[in-house]
């Protein structure tokens, strides 16, 4: 292959993978949206959590493998332990209420991973095994990212399988689309909240392990990809796990190609969009409307 | 509070304000001005947020496009008046928001809050790429203050700081006046209903999306004027302090913590703030973690804010000494 | 002579039809019931009447006017005035407070800025009449939260006909309401419309045949008949798809 050619598909490798994570990051997002109506601000925060938790295992035990199984389940566990003890308290207040209370949790965590770890960026490095280069068809690929688009593969397989093939996927589905309607159907909807809120986070958790190899652990992590995961979400719909991997997918792509392709004003008219999107259609362009 | 201890309290208040910055230095009335500056750019965001339930996470827009106007105004046009170059900010701020109006007032809730989470990283954005207008990161500075004329007598030189606290807190609390007015009338009546019950209110025969696009620009007209104060008072306006993100993250915190569903709550918010930012401050520079510690418990056990604190002590109170009346009419401009 | 009159009306979600073909008359100063079982389509038809959404095909005409598809406050502003199901009062606000925001509604005043609304006495004397009139003058001043559900349906009926509308769409006022309170709602109704055309849903047939001068039977989605409530009581065709479990009782 030309080199040109092979330029455009290594960054159309890079873009995947980072659409991919992004897409992990925003699933979670996605889905506490859709099902409990509450936009988590602090999601991000939480996937940024996951990656301190992982470098931190690694600084302790030496082994990435480790912090990929624990980190984002830590993660998790701290997502949990905020939608029972906080959220669900303000619960009665009001969604507006909810939506400030993950914010005050979002600016917590921001500043408080500087407290224990440093403003400074922290290196986290893949495991010796997925270093380096491998060539498929001729063309060197970097392995860590393809692990990255298999991990990611995985785990959107394991969760379609388990939305869509599983009794508590139903269940969860039905609770996205009409959570006062599972209710009355005596299924208990507090436990099923904090199993998808867990779930999610704990999508978040990996993509925040997956992607710090590559973006480095810094105070900054929650925003570089909070604003690309909110996009995602809008645009892919509230509750919409289809639009938001399509969209996701895409804005990896965009993104890695952009430089190139779009204008200096790419930033201002992603906006708008978003905006216009959220004019036209509240719920997020394949959303569907939220029955109240 | 029977008459005589309500003039008394006026009295001391105009005392107080008129002997402060004198007797008090400039390091705290530069404090006291910028916690007016908060207060109005508060109860402005409050007009949207707890009088007609909408919650807007780019309220900088406002209060940044008002500082701009204002210093651009006073860098290119000689001779401006300080009302003048007050009322340029703020006229910007509300030209912007009837640009924005007709797209806005369709939505409400989440939708309502995230767009303007958009529309703010847009100005953000903007206003970094317009270098040559808005001087990027660094802000457009060097401007002076202007003066004002008293017809037929002297020049107030507002570059004095004693002159420059009683005219730029007599604006805030002139505009604060005129919101609390507003708040009292009929259309301050339909404001609440919107919050409540938006369906009831377009049922009764009122244009609902008007109601907001009304509410929408007295609150970006508001904002921008505090941002205009604020921009002569510091002297800078940069893109950060203009349209930074915790510029549109702190006046939430400051009426959530003082009370959304009261005028004077954000007023309260932002006394509180300000105490815990000198004091604060001076321990530890982890104050965003402060600050999401305090509004997260503030949500939790005050959701009513300062202003409901204030109010369950009042009712104590009044009921300890027996002069509340079960049946009394609540004014309109506490808990409605 | 019809204040009130929908012309081939015909409304679905979904693809599913909900209305089909209805021809609704309503005279003026009448008092037209509207009965049939759940899903018949009553809620939609006053939806579509009242500016909820337009409808599928079909027309609506208010006083000789066609109002098909006009929004919600056009119609109000109209003459028309409607209560819900679901009640629908500014549940934060005290009664006072609801009252005086339907007083205002019906003089117009919308964007008033400029005078301190508890200064306007004229307003506030037509509010204090009209509570008087349901009886919730006493603890006017709290929330409409926490008053007890019969006194919250009779605030979302005032509020209805504090408008003065010319024609009242009743939503199932008594739904949920004790015998008592049913009662009080049904005497509310008597007093508070005199003059006035009201078009009532209704479930509880004490209620129907209590008030209604005409019934309109309603059954998935089309009239089956419109008539005086002795002639709908002796209908087999009616007693079979409705009223027949209603003789047992």
């Amino acid at each position: 292959m030309d080199p040109t050619t092979a330029m455009y598909v290594s960054q159309g490798v890079h873009g995947i993978a980072y659409g991919m994570v992004l897409f992990l990051l925003a699933s979670g997002l996605t889905l506490i949206l859709g099902m409990m109506g509450i936009l988590n601000l602090a999601h991000t925060g939480f996937f940024m959590l996951a990656a301190y938790f992982g470098y931190q295992m690694v600084q302790w035990t030496g082994s990435y493998w480790a912090a990929l199984a624990a980190a984002p389940v830590i993660a998790a566990g701290f997502g949990v332990l905020m939608e029972r003890f906080l959220l669900k308290k303000v619960h009665a207040y009001g969604p507006m209420a909810e939506l400030i209370l993950t914010m005050g949790v979002s600016l917590v965590i921001l500043d408080g991973v500087k407290v224990v770890w440093g403003s400074q960026s922290l290196p986290l490095a893949p495991p010796e095994s997925l270093q380096g280069l491998i060539h498929v068809l001729g063309m060197p690929y970097p392995v860590y990212r393809l692990f990255i688009i298999g991990l990611s593969l995985l785990v959107l397989v394991i969760m379609a399988w388990l939305l869509y093939r599983t009794r508590l996927g139903m269940i969860v589905r039905a609770a996205v689309s009409d959570a006062q309607m599972v209710d009355a159907l005596g299924i208990n909807v507090p436990v099923v909240f904090m199993l998808v809120f867990g779930i999610g986070t704990w999508m978040a958790g990996v993509a925040g392990v997956a992607i710090a190899p590559i973006l480095t652990v810094s105070p900054g992590l929650a925003n570089q990809m909070g604003m690309d995961a909110f996009i995602v979400i809008i645009v892919g719909g509230f509750g919409s796990i289809g639009g938001a991997f399509l969209v996701s997918l895409i804005c990896g792509l965009l993104s890695s190609y952009r430089i190139q392709f779009l204008p200096q004003y790419s930033a201002v008219l992603i906006f708008i969009f978003m905006a216009v999107v959220l004019a036209v259609k509240p719920e997020g362009l394949f959303g569907e409307k939220h029955h109240e | 509070m029977n008459k005589n201890a309500r003039w008394a309290f006026w009295i001391a208040g105009i005392l107080l304000f008129a002997f402060f910055p004198k007797a008090a230095g400039i390091y705290y009335s530069n404090i006291v001005i910028s916690t007016a500056v908060w207060a109005l750019f508060a109860v402005s965001l409050n007009l949207l947020l707890g009088f007609t339930g909408l919650l807007s996470f780019g309220h900088a827009i406002y209060f940044g496009t008002g500082a701009y106007g204002t210093a651009l105004a006073l860098t290119h046009v000689d001779g401006l008046s300080f009302f003048s170059a007050i009322a340029a900010g703020s006229l910007c701020s509300m030209l912007l928001s009837l640009v924005l109006a007709p797209v806005v007032v369709r939505v409400s809730g989440t939708a309502f809050a995230m767009i303007h989470l958009a529309f703010a990283q847009c100005m953000f954005v903007l206003a970094l790429k317009f270098r040559n207008i808005t001087g990027g990161e660094d802000g457009v500075s060097g401007f002076s203050i202007p003066e004002i004329r008293i017809p037929g007598s002297r020049l107030l030189e507002l570059t004095d700081p004693a002159l420059f606290f009683y005219v730029s807190i007599s604006t805030i609390v002139l505009t604060l006046l005129f919101l609390w007015f507003v708040i009292q009338t009929p259309f301050g009546q339909i404001m609440v209903g919107t919050r409540d019950n938006p369906k009831r209110v377009e049922y009764l025969g009122f244009h609902v999306s008007h109601t907001k696009a009304v509410v929408y620009v007295l609150a970006a007209g508001s904002a921008g004027v505090a941002g205009a104060v604020s921009a002569m008072h510091q002297g800078l306006v940069a893109v950060n302090d203009a349209y930074g993100m915790m510029i549109s993250v702190l006046p939430i915190m400051i009426v959530m913590v003082g009370g959304a569903r009261s005028f004077f709550g954000p007023i309260y918010g932002a006394v509180f703030f300000a105490f815990l930012e000198e004091y604060v401050t001076a321990y530890t520079d982890k104050f965003e973690l402060i600050l999401g510690i305090v509004l997260i418990v503030f949500i939790m056990y005050w959701p009513l804010g300062l202003a409901g604190i204030f109010l369950k002590l009042k009712f104590k109170w009044l009921t300890r000494r027996r002069l509340f009346r079960p049946s009394g009419q609540r004014k309109t401009d506490e808990y409605s | 002579m019809n204040i009130l009159e929908t012309r081939n009306l015909n409304h679905d979600f979904d693809g599913h039809t909900v209305l089909s073909q209805v021809n609704l008359g309503v005279r003026h100063g009448e008092i037209h019931a509207i009965i049939g079982p759940n899903g018949a389509g009553k809620t939609t038809l006053f939806n579509v009447i009242s500016g909820a959404y337009p409808p599928s095909g079909g027309k609506v005409l208010f006083k000789n006017k066609e109002i098909t598809g006009f929004p919600a406050y056009k119609i109000q502003r109209l003459g028309m005035g409607r209560s819900f199901q679901m009640t629908a009062t500014f549940d934060q606000l005290s009664a006072f407070q609801n009252i005086r925001m339907a007083i205002l509604a019906r003089r117009g005043i919308r964007f008033n800025l400029f005078r301190r609304v508890d200064k306007m006495n004229d307003i506030t004397a037509e509010t204090v009449d009209i509570l008087q009139k349901l009886d919730l003058w006493e603890a006017c001043h709290t929330p409409a939260a926490m008053f007890s559900y019969g006194r919250q349906r009779s605030l979302e009926i005032g509020m209805a006909l504090a408008t003065d509308p010319d024609l009242i769409m009743l939503d199932e006022p008594a739904a949920g309401m004790s015998a008592d309170e049913t009662h009080m709602a049904v005497a509310l109704i008597q007093k508070l419309t005199k003059g006035k055309t009201v078009v009532i849903i209704e479930h509880d047939m004490d209620v129907v045949f209590s008030l209604a001068d005409r019934i309109t039977v309603l059954n998935h989605g089309t009239i089956l008949a419109t008539e005086n409530p002795e002639t709908i009581r002796a209908n087999a065709a009616v007693r079979a798809a409705y009223l027949g479990r209603v003789e047992d009782e």
